[in-house]
């Protein structure tokens, strides 16, 4: 698998830090209660977050809701972000994600999970490809295009159970009955997974 | 606790954590242990940033604008219920577009514009007549920039002791993805460079906060003007955009 010329790596690196800087601005304004700030920084936002809840949740009402008290949350804890610890929109996807993962953990919610083969809906497969046409492809980041390569390298099992885990929420156990395969045998896949996806971005630093 | 001085099943569990993997019960007491441990708290962040790039592969979706009018709601930055009537009126703004299209013959050039007329008296007079509730205050309404189009694109309004500038979107598009829509105040003097009032929240009514009371931060405008700027406003407070709609700030007081 190939990276891509230098220069692009590059190009897209600086994208990236003046995304960063720009987002991380606008939390700053919004711990001094900048309304307008926090309008764009909504308006900067929003629709990736809102893809990430719906495609967790399944359901574009749930979404709603939660994408409301995320951004409620955001603006009411724009002052202990620390921009030293983390980049903005990590800070903002692990909010969204957390809530989601509340929401699927309430009693009543079950989850009907896409079909990917049927849909051709694989964000996976969206960012590993390597060809250099689709602009989503462009816009992912470097950190995007790393993880990318490292999630390529793994065994197909251990990359699906992580796919599942992250996009759609899926417990061990519901990842056991959705791959058909014992509950230990998943924890396995998704424990080596993890471990060597850290190996590889770390070999990759 | 029994996983401390285990730095492997620590950092496993911070990656299942950033996951989602740990759930139900584990995940809370997870959360607890997380709250009292700096160093968990850094193996998560790790874990939360080595996974967060995964989500730039899921499709973009741009949620319904009740969304972010939730938001505003809650957060306390809609216009206070009392005065909304006539804000909310388009007959009241419809009166005001007569006015500024008197006016509009005035405005020339970009954001080179100079003082405008003085409105005349009888027209303000019915305005008032229909907004007893009005307290003192500056009033704008800005109209399309083009030659040909003369639509009311945004209204904005301060009482003068406010430092908060009410502003509603009649007519005005969208953003263009990735840009802004900044608000400035055009001095009177020709030569003065405009002056930023603010980035335009996306939503269709909210407020904007100026730097002082609207009786300062105003009375050196005689007109205000958006302007298309890249997301987040324009850099080093000068406008480079494209303007989309001007028109008069007038003061009623």
């Amino acid at each position: 698998m190939s990276c891509g010329s230098r220069g692009a790596t590059a190009s897209v690196a600086n994208v990236d830090a003046d995304k960063n800087e720009r987002l991380k601005a606008l939390l700053a304004a919004c711990a001094r209660r900048d309304r307008p700030a926090f309008a764009s920084l909504y308006q900067a936002t929003s629709a990736k977050l809102f893809g990430v809840a719906v495609r967790m949740l399944r359901r574009e009402d749930w979404a709603e809701e939660v994408l409301q008290e995320c951004y409620v949350s955001i603006w009411n804890n724009a002052a202990g972000y620390s921009a030293s610890l983390s980049a903005p929109m990590t800070w903002m996807t692990t909010i969204v994600r957390n809530r989601c993962l509340d929401w699927l953990r309430r009693p009543n919610v079950e989850i009907v999970l896409h079909d990917d083969e049927e849909t051709g809906e694989n964000p996976l497969e969206r960012m590993a490809s390597d060809d250099p046409g689709p602009l989503e492809n462009l816009a992912a980041s470097a950190d995007a295009r790393a993880l990318a390569e490292c999630m390529a390298l793994l065994d197909a099992k251990m990359r699906q159970a992580i796919a599942l885990a992250f996009y759609d929420g899926l417990t061990h156990t519901e990842l056991a009955a959705h791959m058909r395969q014992p509950l230990g045998t998943v924890k396995t896949w998704v424990r080596r997974g993890l471990e060597r996806l850290r190996g590889c971005l770390e070999a990759a630093a | 606790m029994q996983y401390r001085n285990k730095p492997e099943l620590q950092d496993r569990l911070a990656a299942e954590y950033a996951l989602g993997t740990l759930r139900g019960g584990a995940r809370l007491r997870f959360e607890a242990w997380m709250r009292e441990d700096a160093a968990l708290r850094r193996a998560v962040e790790a874990w939360q940033a080595r996974l967060a790039p995964l989500a730039e592969a899921v499709p973009e979706r741009a949620p319904p604008r009740r969304v972010w009018q939730a938001v505003e709601r809650r957060i306390g930055a809609a216009p206070a219920a009392a005065e909304a009537g006539w804000w909310d009126s388009l007959a009241f703004w419809r009166n005001w577009g007569l006015i500024a299209t008197g006016c509009t013959a005035a405005l020339v050039g970009a954001l080179a514009l100079r003082a405008p007329q003085v409105v005349e008296v009888p027209v303000i007079r019915q305005v008032e007549v229909e907004s007893r509730r009005m307290q003192p205050s500056y009033i704008a309404v800005l109209q399309a920039a083009g030659e040909k189009d003369d639509r009311m694109m945004f209204v904005a309004y301060a009482p003068r002791h406010s430092d908060e500038l009410w502003v509603k979107r009649m007519e005005l598009p969208e953003e263009p993805h990735n840009h802004s829509y900044e608000l400035w105040g055009l001095p009177a003097k020709e030569g003065e460079p405009p002056v930023s009032l603010g980035v335009l929240p996306s939503n269709e009514k909210s407020t904007i906060k100026l730097a002082a009371a609207a009786d300062q931060s105003l009375r050196d405008f005689p007109a205000l003007a958006i302007t298309v700027e890249p997301l987040g406003g324009a850099k080093g407070g000068k406008s480079s955009g494209i303007v989309v709609a001007k028109g008069h700030c007038m003061r009623f007081w």
